[in-house]
């Protein structure tokens, strides 16, 4: 009978200090860090200078957007509704890119194209320069070929007329 | 018979070399005049400025309170919109002088709205709870009013006649005996 009672409050004192220590871990885990506000900031831009990440501005615009950020994580909110709800508030300059998948594909895509575009033109104009260089090169007279009796006929024809 | 190469004249009609472009000609005409229509573009909105005159571009503010203001209603009054940040440092300056202003004009046909700009909502309920602002202030979602009067920082203000004109327009802080003179001047001859 003792020794249960020993072994009721070995375990009494192990919930105890098992119910203690969950919150303590709980918080732990879910504590938000700077590294994790950074991870969504650098994604988006400052509000009030040009091209400037939000990780790394100094602002006091930037420090009250990225304090948003921390409570936003805070309350659970994930990556992808934190950066909707500062675009549905601040407008696309927030991401740099437009949310609109239209625009987004475009300012993604255009570069390509223009690199693409760059590509080909230079290709046709490889291609050109080659073809050209061969007929330049069947058109150039190289002495007299033998076999070109029909050139060479003609020629003697015009210096004939000249004298 | 000789070797050597003259040019030589035939009979036959010279091959007729007309202005043509190829291909590659026209496709790079096109980009390079799409560049500069593109940056054409870019440099106008750069150069864009805030308006100074002519008629206020209309736009519907949503107050924190939840009461929604369209400038284009207001007409018959003066309005004065400032554009201001609880980020801000020379907003927190003008902020006494605004509500002071607003609080003797308010019953001589003057309308205030204040527009937070690239504010969070916190931090703008903050701000007027510290200056005890009575006067209607919003967010500017989506920057779009911030856009339309094409600022460039805050604090900015604009003061809008009976008519819907922009009359006056002040790139930095105001203070009370500036704003005040302003207003006296609108309401008497409304310019």
């Amino acid at each position: 009978m003792n020794r249960f009672k020993n072994t009721r409050t070995i375990l009494m004192v192990l919930f105890a200090l098992l119910a203690l220590a969950v919150p303590a871990l709980a918080q732990d885990g879910g504590e938000v860090t700077a590294d994790d506000v950074n991870a969504i900031a650098k994604k988006m831009y400052c509000p009030v200078c040009e091209n400037i990440p939000l990780d790394v501005c100094g602002t006091a615009a930037c420090d009250q957007w990225r304090d948003e950020i921390r409570i936003q994580l805070e309350q659970g909110f994930t990556e992808d509704a934190i950066i909707s709800d500062f675009v549905s508030r601040y407008g696309d300059r927030v991401v740099g890119t437009p949310q609109d998948p239209t625009l987004r594909a475009l300012s993604l895509v255009t570069p390509w194209l223009i690199g693409a575009l760059v590509v080909i033109l230079a290709g046709f104009g490889l291609l050109r320069w080659w073809r050209g260089r061969g007929t330049r090169a069947a058109l150039a007279p190289a002495g007299a070929p033998a076999s070109d009796d029909d050139y060479r006929a003609r020629l003697e024809r015009d210096l004939q007329g000249r004298r | 018979m000789t070797d050597v190469n003259l040019p030589f004249e035939t009979d036959e009609p010279a091959p007729q070399r007309g202005f043509r472009l190829g291909l590659g000609s026209v496709v790079l005409l096109v980009g390079i005049v799409l560049v500069a229509v593109v940056f054409g573009i870019a440099l106008l909105q750069r150069n864009q400025t805030q308006p100074t005159a002519g008629p206020a571009p209309d736009f519907t503010l949503t107050t924190l309170d939840g009461e929604t203001y369209r400038l284009a209603d207001l007409k018959g009054q003066v309005v004065v919109i400032n554009f201001w940040a609880s980020w801000c440092g020379p907003c927190r300056v003008e902020a006494p002088a605004l509500e002071r202003v607003w609080q003797r004009y308010q019953n001589q046909g003057v309308t205030f709205l204040g527009v937070a700009y690239t504010d969070t909502e916190r931090g703008a309920r903050e701000f007027i709870a510290q200056y005890s602002q009575t006067y209607p202030n919003g967010l500017d979602l989506g920057t779009k009013i911030s856009d339309m009067y094409n600022i460039q920082g805050v604090p900015e203000t604009f003061i809008v006649n009976q008519r819907g004109e922009v009359v006056e327009f002040i790139m930095q802080q105001v203070n009370e005996a500036q704003l005040s003179a302003i207003l006296d001047r609108v309401l008497a001859t409304g310019a």
